[in-house]
């Protein structure tokens, strides 16, 4: 470990899997990860779509904010910050709908109050995706600089990567990198009209697949560069790459994301071999899991190590995926378990591997995560688990 | 007064501006005119035609005005300058694809059932102006959507700056873009422009870019620094800081230009006037909207000679933030 070494200080999660990274990761391990579900929010106006929905007693608005807030203080309690360290963090966020929940709730309220009354088109009043960083900075008092990244699928990956960016340069203290991504009826229609939305069921590498099912999520990731932590995790290798071919393709040959993952594992100067695990972006449609898998093959090889998706069992997250499933897989981790795959049941010859199916127990080493968004978005990191013994020393030495 | 924290300093070395263009209201790049704003917003398939070659069919009219923003301003450089450099792009935008989200979920939400447009919705998704902006730059590196309400421009301004110091990065395009959507209310809205909280001004839109490099000789001028400061309290107590930052700016025989946001009111540039500070007010030239400040940054490196200038915003809530940089002798 070095000076420079960007530490991974806390995390939390809420996703349909449960109320903080810890719940859910123990329901992943024990396999409790029920499929997507018609969804039930007073705000959804369409029920054919099967969704990964978080539950809570409250309207939309009060569950999105009420998922904020469970996150962030998950993870400023996992990370152990004081009020001034938090004071002087920097908040980024990733998010692709901000507070436009406000806008879809209170709109179908609107309609629910005035039943006779002739409908008003819906208005757009929110103030755009950096609401949500206003909100958070203020209710916090968090006083460090305030970033927010509306970058489809990746806003929150690209986040966590610009974020160990700016700890390396020395611009920022400590990043609280956040995703937030609750279910509208926006996305739900969106790639419902791009004939991406899978209604049965999400099979991420499977020859089966036919699309992704949408999850909601709230998450945070704290990184950090101090000398006197303690975190068993390091945070190396992030890479952005813009891929300009195609907006919504990352290129069926896989070239692209093995080039991707090439440059993450060269630039944290290890190889494949050294690859424990992956926790692959695995959407459940056809284009990004051939791309990502052939990309994966080519790459890997004989060597390719266990292949996980997260997104059968707590959807995709959109802009929440990055934070969100760092979070849970880490929370994995500490239970001493790479998690199995989910929805998956015939290989597709085009790929050529079959995700990891069961529970693995985890070593030391480096995990491989990537990200594949709309725009031709790539992210790609590692997270280094390092021994409980070298993580004690480096803070004994302190 | 709490002063809580100031947040960044100055660059080691200015940031030199290789070039930059602004496109307002009336949709002439790079020249003031007169508009009003219940005109808007002005078809701008005339400047696609001018500034493209060629029209954007496909596009929506936040797309466009990206597109054609950041090729105006590479226009003034050579076909060629990008090649071979590590070139960031960092587009800056308050509300995004409003013009695309708008029609979208009217048709989600219309009764009896609508019918969402693909295309809409493809072109709604966040990121599509700057990957067409990419594509049209070639550029497939550091690509990043940054949002910030009111300080969207001076957020992507300050972490570009950060990329080219650590050099990540040889040349960054950073833009702000905003588009005015109807109604002109419920746009106030979404810019959470609310009565005493920013200057009485139409609402407008610009698009409005910066090339930045590393140490390049040929430039228009120079970013100096972009600092932003958490403040709350007395008003005139933050002239120290005003003082603090002028003091970044060796203005001596220069021009002192002071370019106020339009959260700026009247009362807050009077440390500045005292100070021989010259106030240039861009506003009625673009409209309030929330990367206004790259319009009267672009407008002030490409028109004013010999001049350190500071631009001054604030957000709602009480953040602050300055851009100084000097332009051409």
């Amino acid at each position: 470990m070095n000076s420079g070494d960007i530490y991974v200080r806390g995390w939390g999660a809420v996703t349909t899997l449960g109320w903080n990274a810890t719940d859910a990761a123990r329901n992943l391990i024990e396999a409790q990860a029920p499929p997507a579900k018609p969804g039930r929010s007073s705000h959804l106006i369409n029920r054919d779509f099967n969704v990964f929905e978080v539950s809570h007693p409250g309207n939309p608005l009060e569950k999105a904010m009420a998922m904020l807030e469970g996150a962030i203080d998950e993870a400023f309690e996992r990370a152990g910050l004081s009020p001034d360290e938090i004071a002087e963090s920097s908040v980024l966020i990733g998010t692709t709908g901000g507070l436009f929940i406000r806008n879809e709730h209170e709109f179908i309220e609107a309609v629910r109050k005035n039943p006779d009354g002739e409908t008003p088109p819906i208005s757009c009043r929110n103030r755009g995706a950096g609401e949500v960083a206003d909100f958070i900075t203020k209710k916090y008092g968090i006083r460090g600089m305030a970033l927010t990244f509306s970058i489809a699928c990746v806003s929150s990956s690209h986040a966590l990567v610009v974020a160990a960016d700016l700890l390396q340069s020395r611009k920022i203290r400590r990043a609280i990198v956040i995703g937030f991504e609750p279910l509208l009826n926006m996305t739900l229609h969106g790639f419902s009209s791009l004939l991406l939305f899978d209604y049965e069921r999400c099979r991420p590498f499977c020859a089966t697949r036919a699309g992704m099912q949408i999850g909601e999520a709230a998450s945070a990731v704290i990184l950090d560069s101090g000398q006197n932590l303690s975190s068993r995790y390091t945070f190396s290798g992030g890479y952005l790459y813009n891929d300009i071919k195609s907006m919504t393709s990352a290129g069926i040959d896989g070239v692209t994301v093995s080039e991707v993952v090439r440059h993450t594992l060269d630039s944290a100067r290890l190889s494949a071999d050294d690859i424990i695990a992956i926790k692959a972006h695995g959407t459940g449609t056809k284009d990004n899991d051939l791309s990502e898998g052939r990309g994966l093959v080519r790459l890997f090889g004989e060597k390719l190590p266990p292949v996980v998706s997260l997104k059968g069992a707590i959807g995709h997250t959109l802009g929440a995926a990055g934070t969100a499933e760092t979070a849970l897989w880490l929370s994995c981790l500490d239970e001493g378990i790479i998690p199995r795959s989910f929805g998956f049941s015939k290989m597709d010859p085009e790929i050529g591997f079959t995700p990891s199916q069961k529970n693995i127990d985890a070593r030391d080493g480096a995990y491989l995560f990537t990200f594949f968004g709309f725009g031709g978005t790539c992210t790609s990191y590692l997270i280094i688990r390092n021994s409980t013994e070298n993580s004690s020393a480096r803070a004994g030495s302190s | 007064m709490t002063e809580t924290t100031t947040k960044h300093t100055a660059p080691a070395s200015p940031i030199p501006v290789i070039a930059a263009s602004y496109i307002g209201p009336p949709l002439m790049p790079n020249r003031d005119a007169l508009w009003e704003e219940n005109e808007l917003p002005l078809n701008a398939d005339a400047l696609v035609n001018e500034v493209m070659g060629q029209p954007m069919r496909r596009a929506g009219r936040f797309i466009k005005m990206v597109s054609c923003g950041g090729l105006a301003c590479l226009q003034q450089v050579s076909p060629d300058y990008l090649k071979g450099k590590k070139t960031g792009i960092f587009l800056a935008t308050g509300l995004g694809n409003v013009d695309e989200i708008l029609p979208f979920i009217t048709q989600v939400f219309k009764h009896g059932g609508g019918f969402p447009s693909p295309n809409q919705f493809a072109n709604s998704v966040s990121n599509a102006a700057a990957f067409v902006m990419a594509r049209i730059c070639e550029v497939t590196g550091t690509v990043l959507t940054v949002s910030q309400e009111e300080l969207s421009f001076e957020s992507a301004l300050w972490l570009a700056q950060t990329y080219l110091e650590h050099g990540r990065i040889d040349i960054a395009l950073v833009g702000g873009c905003d588009i005015f959507t109807p109604t002109a209310e419920e746009y106030r809205e979404r810019v959470n422009v609310s009565c005493g909280n920013a200057r009485r001004l139409p609402m407008g839109e610009s698009s409005s870019w910066l090339l930045l490099g590393k140490n390049e000789e040929q430039n228009i001028g120079h970013i100096l620094a972009v600092d932003f400061y958490d403040t709350v309290g007395a008003p005139d107590q933050r002239f120290d800081k005003q003082t603090i930052l002028s003091d970044l700016c060796d203005a001596r025989g220069k021009g002192r230009i002071v370019l106020p946001g339009f959260r700026i009111r009247q009362t807050d540039l009077n440390g500045w006037k005292d100070g021989g500070w010259e106030t240039e007010d861009y506003l009625p030239c673009c409209g309030i909207h929330s990367t206004a400040s790259a319009f009267g940054i672009a407008r002030t490196l490409r028109e004013k000679t010999n001049s350190v200038f500071v631009h001054y915003n604030c957000s709602a809530s009480g953040r602050h933030a300055f851009v100084s940089g000097s332009t051409k002798s």
